[in-house]
């Protein structure tokens, strides 16, 4: 064994030889999130609304601590609104909830926005984020993926029809080999390609990148389904959890045979016109090269741009689905990679996910097994599965409280941290799988809670000192809106919003400096309806190598590596943003236009506008200060300006 | 969290600012709680050094030669490839993986010529004789190499540590390290050439998974840098300050104490206000006395732009910002070091363009005692090839190339290590380009292994793996 360590170290082990199953110590198998889920019995508490409060008030009454009382009906409807749908309520949808005094207002609220279609739109941009979906592919070329689009709206759906999470996981691993005529499920399977891609011209090290496309796969495995970091097993064995380095190739074979695969949607007709078109240009493009080679140095910036002038005219592709299939010709043979060198191959591995999740000694596939993927999954979705659950419902915790149950969403391991509530846990992930994994089942749970409910108040000193981070739950968490609420909160609040849903994907205009900065004119064809500029966020592209700078400055993600929490910082580039950024002019231009037209005196506006972008009625001391600055200034459009600039617009309580 | 969030170098400056900041809050309640708490609020405050005796550099301005320049043409001589031009390679130089170029490419040997400079009498080509004229500041560190050799995986090694997007820059590294001198400028700065896009794009210089705080400022060309920085059209400087004052009124109506939270979106308005009113001097070249302005080569040809740029970090070093990245190269290959086709006209227009400025700025940094708290780092993300592709050109090659460092403590007027006799491989005290990242850290006093990021499970650092400090030029 030592010895077999110390050859493959060094790459020197036969390629052909087959890598031993690795064992496990009883120490190693015994971290709880490799354990089964336990069964735990509901703690009976006073005042608990639900199971998730009992378990939620027992902690806390084990530190002394007490819930916050409920949040004001108004602030209610507003942590709903933008929890499940992203956006802020309407005035008159804040109006009705405060007015319903049935038993049941609430729950009716929950059902509403749960049937929303904007339901999806947010929380399938919470699943682009953890599987770091991009419409590009990164590095030198960032080439567009025309037809990537189709898979974000396959996510929205899913999470608009509750697709339950086990078929979810299935289709997105192995769509193409369950049913390889559906368009939904080849769409899904799309997933598997959503890493960064990198081309290279020249003397390409096509081992190299293959290698890199399979280790994508393998990661996102680990870190979005599974909630482990199986990747840092693959130069060597993970250095706290219990996953060798055969762990992660064995995990990796089940991927061996995927290459990319672009399904067409259009006819043979067009397809013929289309390469018609294509080689003109090719042939334009051959013979500038020709000219080139001989052209006195002073000819070739002029022939340069030329050649750039052509470049730009190709047509773009035709549609197609962004999929996968298996292709046992090019499979790829698995080995033991020493330091993840593609070059320094060690044994051979067939298929097993990780060996600490198995009983000892439990048989690998051989690496040619047909259906590889759908057996992964099968295995990852079964409900015995002691992570993919657990994993789910934390994340929604996370996203309904700003914090999970396990704070650290993509590392159940070790290094991760412990849960706050394993009880609540366990309960959650059995009532999800026994829901038939239904995401919607579990946000209902929680949203019913009194914990969910009750105000963001932190002022009690003494529960300040005891859990200052809020770990037990003694108020809820207020938040800053994440990027794209910003964005489409401002286009709600000026009317100007678009929800029209789906399709390819928009090109808002930005700084030419920027785009010039960055890429070719034709990676920014700037979408030519403007009022399609107006969509929502989750509809704009997602390009990796250039970000939209007023979504980068709130922390929206970078679509390279799984985001599974978007961090919330604070700082000046923020404040320029929403003061001289055009997003917020144009959007506070379009917001005083609104004012004016919808309310008739100074007052009826400043209360219009509070209520359309905090959702409340502004203070005396807020009308008062801004009865001020309008009988000043009567520039209504500053005001308009200031109030995207409030706090009560920006955070959620 | 970070785990290296540490308190304001002075906290007293700090809720001073606070306090006494436009608007004036009340932040009494402040002086009695946690430190932690102020670097909340102002999370750029500067912080100290992990290494206060070691730290010699408080700004970096990284020169970076985008495509790759030449060590062959710059700073290393190699007679013997003049002699073995248009021959294969013998045989015990070993073997070497080019991006285009195949086994069968000869040798090709370089038409500049060499001098000695300086005290210390370093050899420097004559594409850059004014950078010659500093020798005696530099620091040639001939044995560099990379894991890389193609654009983009190679910048971003080069940048971030790692051959794949989605690290942290070094620069976002190093200001979430020290935080910030300047409350009216960016503490991270980048000027990319405006000839236009490089490879590895903007993943190369951004944050990464670190808070957006930590994000570069990418500068425009023109006379207006700084995005967002001007007011929107028809609203004056007065209207401005009615609309702050009203925000700030509105927003502390709802505020309550010991809210740091809160008190950071406050504190940001009073940093964006300053930067728009005070930045903007900063960026105006016009203030600089004409000879300076001659120094950088401004106002002609080839060496405005680039000049400009050079001079521009100098003021911004001048003003606390703690790194700045000025880019020669942009676009299409050519219009970078990328000197694929024809080494000779590529390298001698790249050379002109930067020379002068390059060697103005050391200057410059010098003569206003700049230089010993500026560190200079000059290089691109790779070498060029021995061998020649097509007749005159030279493809990429990351196993043995130069780069440069001088000032910030760095002991100029040494050669650190050797390529071989071709230039094909690094062959004495071979210098890796985590070793690079790791000598900057040092010279800014921070420690490599402290200065880390919980992210994912894994404690990640600047240099991944241990990384060595060039102890020779320090």
């Amino acid at each position: 064994m030592w010895l077999a360590g110390l050859f493959a170290c060094f790459g020197l082990l036969a390629a052909d030889s087959v890598a031993p199953l690795p064992k496990y110590t009883p120490a190693e198998r015994r971290h709880w999130a490799f354990q089964k889920r336990a069964h735990p019995e509901v703690p009976v508490v006073a005042g608990a609304a639900n199971p998730v409060d009992a378990f939620v008030y027992a902690g806390l009454k084990k530190a002394g601590l007490h819930p916050s009382p409920a949040a004001s009906r108004a602030r209610l409807v507003r942590r709903l609104s933008f929890d499940l749908t992203g956006l802020p309520p309407t005035p008159a949808e804040v109006a009705a909830f405060t007015a319903d005094k049935s038993p049941d207002a609430y729950q009716k609220l929950v059902e509403r926005l749960l049937a929303s279609p904007r339901y999806g739109e947010r929380w399938g941009q919470h699943w682009l984020d953890i599987v770091r979906f991009a419409e590009t592919d990164g590095f030198e070329y960032d080439t567009h993926r025309r037809d990537a689009w189709r898979y974000r709206d396959y996510v929205i759906r899913a999470f608009n029809n509750d697709k339950p999470y086990d078929r979810f996981l299935m289709e997105q691993l192995a769509g193409d080999e369950i049913a390889p005529a559906e368009d939904e499920t080849l769409i899904a399977s799309g997933f598997n390609r959503l890493g960064p891609l990198r081309k290279n011209a020249g003397n390409q090290e096509v081992a190299s990148s293959r290698n890199e496309v399979l280790t994508e796969m393998t990661n996102i495995v680990g870190s979005a389904l599974l909630g482990v970091t199986l990747g840092c097993a693959r130069c060597h064995d993970h250095k706290f959890d219990p996953f060798r380095q055969s762990d992660y190739y064995r995990m990796q074979a089940y991927f061996a045979a995927v290459h990319d695969k672009d399904v067409p949607k259009a006819t043979a007709e067009e397809q013929s016109a289309w390469k018609a078109r294509s080689d003109l240009i090719d042939e334009e493009l051959k013979r500038i090269r020709a000219v080139m080679k001989d052209a006195p140095n002073a000819e070739k910036p002029a022939l340069e741009k030329k050649l750039a002038e052509v470049e730009e005219r190709k047509p773009e592709p035709l549609p197609a689905l962004f999929s996968v299939s298996d292709d046992p010709a090019r499979r790829s043979p698995v080995h033991l990679l020493a330091r993840g060198d593609y070059q320094n191959k060690g044994d051979r591995v067939g298929m097993r996910p990780p060996g600490v999740l198995l009983p000892d000694g439990a048989a690998e596939a051989a690496p040619d097994a047909p259906t590889p993927r759908a057996n992964l999954a099968r295995w990852v979705t079964d409900p015995e599965n002691p992570l993919t659950a657990r994993v789910m419902v934390n994340r929604i915790w996370h996203y309904h409280f700003g914090r999970g149950i396990v704070a650290t969403p993509n590392d159940f391991g070790r290094m991760g941290e412990r849960p706050s509530h394993p009880e609540l846990l366990d309960w959650l992930a059995n009532e999800f799988v026994a829901s038939g994994f239904s995401v919607k089942h579990i946000h209902r749970l929680i949203l019913a809670s009194n914990t969910y409910r009750q105000s963001s108040g932190a002022g009690d000193a003494a529960a300040i000192e005891k859990d200052p981070d809020n770990r037990l739950l003694w108020h809820f968490n207020r938040r800053r809106l994440d990027a794209e609420e910003i964005r489409d909160a401002m286009l709600a609040a000026s009317g100007k919003l678009n929800l029209a849903a789906g399709g390819p994907s928009v090109i808002v205009p930005i700084e030419k400096e920027l785009v010039d900065a960055l890429y070719k004119p034709s990676q920014w064809a700037v979408t030519p309806d403007p009022a399609e500029h107006n969509r929502r966020s989750v509809y704009l592209i997602a390009k990796r190598n250039l970000r939209l700078p007023s979504m980068e400055v709130f922390d929206a993600p970078d679509l390279l590596v799984s985001c599974p929490r978007r961090e919330s910082s604070t700082h000046a580039p923020q404040a320029l943003e929403l003061l001289n950024g055009a997003l917020a002019n144009q959007q506070a231009a379009a917001l005083a236009e609104r004012l004016e037209r919808e309310a008739h005196s100074a007052r009826q506006r400043v209360e219009l506008a509070y209520r359309l972008a905090t959702g409340r009625a502004p203070t005396s001391a807020e009308l008062r200060l801004a009865l001020n600055f309008l009988r000043q200034q009567a520039k209504l459009q500053q005001f308009a300006l200031a109030i995207f600039n409030l706090n009560a617009f920006l955070y959620v309580d | 969290m970070p785990e290296h969030a540490r308190i304001t170098r002075n906290r007293r400056e700090f809720l001073c600012d606070a306090c006494c900041g436009f608007g004036g809050l009340a932040f009494a309640s402040m002086l009695a709680q946690e430190e932690l708490r102020a670097a909340a609020v102002h999370p750029l405050a500067p912080k100290p050094p992990h290494m206060p005796d070691k730290a010699k550099a408080k700004s970096v301005i990284f020169l970076f030669m985008a495509g790759g320049p030449s060590h062959i043409e710059t700073f290393d001589p190699k007679p013997l490839l003049n002699q073995l031009s248009g021959q294969k390679r013998p045989a015990e130089f070993g073997e070497a993986k080019y991006q285009f170029i195949a086994g069968d490419a000869k040798l090709l040997g370089t038409k500049r010529t060499f001098r000695k400079y300086g005290r210390s009498g370093i050899d420097v080509s004559d594409l850059l004789p004014r950078t010659a004229q500093c020798i005696d500041d530099i620091a040639v560190i001939r044995s560099c190499y990379g894991d890389m050799v193609v654009h983009s995986a190679a910048q971003y090694q080069l940048f971030t540590g790692r051959v794949i997007p989605g690290f942290p820059s070094m620069g976002a590294w190093v200001i979430y390290g020290l935080g910030s001198e300047s409350e009216s400028l960016p503490a991270y700065v980048v000027m990319p050439d405006p000839k236009g896009a490089l490879e590895a794009g903007q993943p190369m210089y951004t944050n990464g998974f670190l808070p957006a705080v930590y994000q570069p400022t990418m500068f425009r060309p023109g006379g207006k840098p700084v995005l967002n920085l001007d007011l929107p059209h028809g609203v004056s400087v007065n209207d401005r300050r009615q609309t702050l004052n009203l925000i700030r009124g509105l927003n502390q109506a709802t505020l309550q104490p010991g809210d740091t939270e809160l008190a950071a979106r406050l504190n940001a308005y009073d940093l964006a206000f300053k930067m728009q009113t005070e930045a903007p001097a900063v960026f105006d070249l016009a203030s600089e006395p004409a000879e300076t302005r001659e120094l950088y080569g401004i106002g002609k040809e080839p060496t405005n732009d680039y000049g400009r740029r050079c001079l521009l970090a100098r003021r911004l070093v001048e003003k606390g910002v703690r790194f700045t990245c000025v880019v020669s190269g942009g676009g299409p290959g050519n219009m970078q070091w990328d000197a694929h086709e024809d080494i000779e006209e590529n390298h001698l227009r790249m050379a002109a363009q930067t020379d002068q400025p390059i060697a103005a700025l050391l200057t410059d940094l010098k003569r206003r005692g700049l230089l010993d708290s500026t560190l200079v780092l000059w290089g691109g993300e790779f070498g060029r090839s021995p061998e020649s592709q097509g007749a005159t050109g030279r493809d990429h090659h990351n196993l043995g190339f130069t780069m440069w460092m001088a000032g910030g403590g760095i002991k100029g007027g040494q050669v650190v290590g050797a390529t071989d006799a071709i230039g094909l491989r690094a062959v004495d005290n071979p210098v890796h380009l985590r070793d690079i990242h790791t000598t900057v850290l040092r010279q800014l006093g921070l420690d490599q292994d402290a200065l880390s990021y919980l992210h994912q499970g894994r404690k990640e650092r600047l240099t991944e793996i241990q990384g060595k400090v060039i102890d020779q030029i320090v």
